[in-house]
């Protein structure tokens, strides 16, 4: 056992991958660069040194360019792990990610596979508005692509090698105040995700959710940074007498529905936590769901935590508005309450 | 062509009924003669089929609400048929009364933006479904005053009386001990005497409400407070009518009823089983065949003594007391008048007694017996003209003749209203029944 941030944690993944598996090659904007940070938050750092600049491979600024390249190593044979600064630049990447990684097996009648992983920090951090999206729901609604999105260290470790060993093109959602990047990439209002990741090997299968709080009264679903605001809010409302099960799917597509399902006719109640924007968004995926599925043990209305309507803001007074935070969790448990 | 859903008028005394729910919601498709609606009169709950096929339409009650007989509470139409404005179809003929004030007010309601349905959860329906709970009595404490799980749970608790023995229970009853809140330690957390003698011992024990500081005050509160509705509200109505309206006389006689009980104990080796609320039936009846007076009711200002003899017995049940009829007892034998009692006391404790199963009693027995009691001032149930209670039959020692001997006795209390008939008839026919309560043969006569 050893302890790791969610930052070493990949690095960590990645590093075995490549030992393992000669066709496994990281590709990005200053992922190994002599005196770089390693990727925007450290992630590949000194990973150069083991593997040389052939298989950590820095590319200028061209999202686009990079990520065809990696859907076109991925087609013949390799690999690749792609890095983007910022999850928002994934737009730059979204034809060759949408309309070729993800619908290729398709369109060859399953010839063609596409392992391509690619990486993609997100959440709002004192960046302003074209640094801080939360793109889950972009992706999720893309048929033939798979969605993760790590909350722990060892979720990340586990579900990253897993990714890497997928034949489907793999989108791995980071949240940057999870990373427990140090130094300079150390961001304002970080939580502490470090935990204990075992030394021998393992992998966390793509579609299997877990509970991170048991509870009977409540089920609050969240995901990356708003896994641990649910597990604020739970704590709280245990005070108070309502106990939430928090519930962290882990990977999005394929969704482990049944985990929610089952805690929903436990609980008769669902809060749904999330970072993105609330029209169109995950949450309200999980809530239909959930009223298609589930309707008759609810005990409340499904309640949506999101971020509202609008870009993430640049002032800092303003962010902390607009990220859903513990007390608006709790409020919303307690709506169903009255 | 639009057909009007009317509230049914059941029977003489009901004139106002409670929705209890919907089987179909508006817009839904419905089958003439499928159950489409369910009321709460005072004394029973009852469905009401579809009058059509169709359309349900222009819904206008709600679970909750009151209505009048004979309002016309929706329509069933063709999907695409056009309804005339404002309240839809013109009356039908057999429509008495218009729409009534509760819709209109509950349509006004709406408009200003003030919810009158009430909600419940998905969750809280199902579970109220699966144990049979009328929606209409369940108090909602959810978001936007909704019916919520732990309602359901509430009154489940409340409802759900633990298993009891009968000596515990009697011994309960008798000390005024409110045994629903105790833990049974008997087989299958049954309540024995044992945990009754227990409670009582230690009146601060958990069986007890918790005695809070005030107690030593003047400051009390109620233990549970129980709505004055349904059941409760028309028992409680109809007593204090009679009470108020009546000019009532107890009159009691002892009467030995040593034959009686032998006649019973013949009857029953002879595998017939009749109760003695049977006899006393079979013998009532025939008595007001001779005294007619007893047979009457008052309606305003005139006396109607009735051609025909309906009995009402009454029947202590879980939601309060009722009193089905055995139409035309005095025409009936003991066989079937028992096997009648047995299906009409059955319904009633299951709550499923028809309106027609309440109505139309001409005399009403009551039978404080199987407590205990000996003689009580039964309250006439109006607008009949008299009530007999009877109590325990009771073996004592009674002088017959110059010597003492044990015989079965039982004391019989009639209250009769002195407007209808005056004290001589009253006794005469009271000293009837006691002659054929001694003497059975007498019947055959």
């Amino acid at each position: 056992m050893a302890l790791m941030t969610i930052a070493e944690a990949l690095r960590q993944a990645i590093r075995e991958e490549m030992r393992r598996d000669p066709r496994v090659f990281c590709i990005g904007e200053d992922i190994g660069i002599p005196g770089g940070w390693g990727g925007a938050f450290t992630v590949t750092l000194s990973l150069a040194d083991e593997f040389g600049h052939e298989r950590i491979l820095d590319t200028p600024i061209s999202e686009l360019g990079f990520t065809g390249i990696a859907v076109g190593a991925a087609i013949g044979g390799l690999r690749p792990i792609v890095d983007v600064q910022y999850g928002d630049f994934l737009f730059l990447a979204m034809d060759q990610l949408v309309n070729e990684a993800a619908k290729m097996t398709y369109m060859s009648g399953g010839t063609v596979k596409v392992p391509l992983v690619m990486r993609a920090p997100v959440g709002a951090t004192r960046r302003g508005a074209q640094h801080a999206q939360s793109l889950e729901a972009f992706f999720t609604h893309v048929p033939g692509l798979k969605v993760i999105a790590p909350s722990t260290a060892y979720d990340a470790k586990g579900l990253l090698k897993s990714a890497i060993r997928d034949d489907s093109p793999v989108i791995v959602f980071e949240h940057k105040l999870l990373y427990g990047s140090k130094g300079p990439r150390k961001e304002h209002g970080a939580l502490d995700a470090t935990g204990e990741v075992p030394d021998e090997e393992y992998l966390i299968p793509l579609g299997k959710g877990v509970i991170r709080r048991e509870g009977r009264d409540v089920t609050i679903v969240g995901k990356l940074l708003t896994v641990y605001r649910a597990l604020e809010a739970a704590e709280r409302l245990a005070q108070e007498g309502i106990e939430a099960e928090v519930i962290d799917p882990r990977t999005l597509v394929p969704l482990d529905k049944e985990l929610i399902l089952e805690s929903v006719r436990k609980t008769g109640r669902l809060v749904i936590v999330e970072e993105d924007n609330l029209t169109g968004g995950w949450a309200g995926d999980i809530a239909a769901i959930v009223a298609e599925e589930a309707f008759y043990w609810l005990d409340a209305p499904i309640k949506r935590v999101s971020a509202p309507d609008t870009p993430p803001p640049f002032a800092p007074v303003m962010e902390d508005f607009y990220v859903p935070s513990a007390e608006r969790v709790v409020q919303a448990v307690k709506s169903l309450f009255q | 062509m639009a057909i009007e859903v009317l509230v049914p008028p059941l029977g003489t005394t009901v004139d106002t009924v409670t929705l209890v729910k919907w089987y179909a919601d508006e817009g839904e498709t419905v089958q003439k003669g499928e159950p489409l609606f369910t009321v709460e009169t005072d004394k029973a709950t009852l469905d009401v089929e579809a009058p059509a096929s169709g359309v349900l339409r222009r819904v206008t009650a709600h679970p909750g609400d009151i209505l009048q007989a004979l309002s016309v509470i929706a329509v069933i139409a063709a999907p695409d048929e056009t309804l005339a404005e404002k309240t839809g179809v013109p009356p039908s003929p057999t429509q008495i009364i218009s729409p009534t004030p509760v819709s209109e007010a509950s349509r006004a309601a709406t408009a200003s933006g003030k919810r009158t349905r009430t909600f419940i959860s998905p969750r809280a329906r199902r579970l109220a479904e699966r144990h049979q709970i009328p929606l209409a009595e369940l108090q909602g404490s959810g978001p936007d005053g909704a019916i919520i799980e732990r309602d359901v749970l509430a009154y489940l608790e409340r409802s759900v009386a633990p298993a009891i023995t009968p000596v515990a229970q009697r011994m309960a009853e008798q000390a005024g001990l409110d045994w629903r809140q105790l833990q049974g330690s008997g087989a299958g957390g049954r309540i024995t005497r044992e945990d009754i003698e227990h409670a009582l011992a230690t009146p601060r024990s958990e069986a007890q409400p918790p005695v809070s500081p005030t107690m030593a005050g003047t400051v009390n509160t109620p233990i549970e407070v129980i709505p004055l509705q349904s059941i409760r509200a028309a028992i409680a109505e109809r007593m204090v009518r009679s009470h108020t309206t009546t000019a009532p006389v107890t009159l009691t006689a002892h009467a030995d009823a040593t034959a009686l009980v032998a006649l019973r104990q013949q009857l029953q080796q002879d595998d017939i089983d009749v109760s003695y609320n049977d006899l006393f039936i079979y013998i009532v009846a025939r008595a007001l065949r001779e005294h007619r007076r007893l047979n009457a009711s008052l309606d305003g200002d005139t006396i109607k003594v009735w051609q025909r003899i309906h009995i009402g017995l009454a029947v202590d049940t879980e939601r309060g007391l009722l009193v089905p009829v055995v139409y035309d007892a005095d025409t009936k034998g003991l066989t079937q008048l028992a096997q009648e009692t047995r299906i009409l006391i059955a319904r009633a404790q299951a709550g499923q007694s028809t309106p027609a199963e309440l109505n139309g009693s001409t005399f009403t027995i009551t039978n404080l017996g199987m407590f205990g009691i000996d003689s009580f001032t039964p309250i006439i149930n109006p607008p009949e003209c008299a009530i007999l209670g009877v109590g325990r039959i009771n073996r004592q020692a009674v002088a017959i003749g110059e010597n003492i001997a044990i015989r079965q006795m039982v004391w019989l209390s009639l209250s009769f209203d002195h407007r209808l008939v005056d004290g001589a008839p009253a006794a005469r026919f009271l000293r009837r029944v006691v002659q054929l309560v001694e003497g059975p043969h007498l019947l055959m006569a």
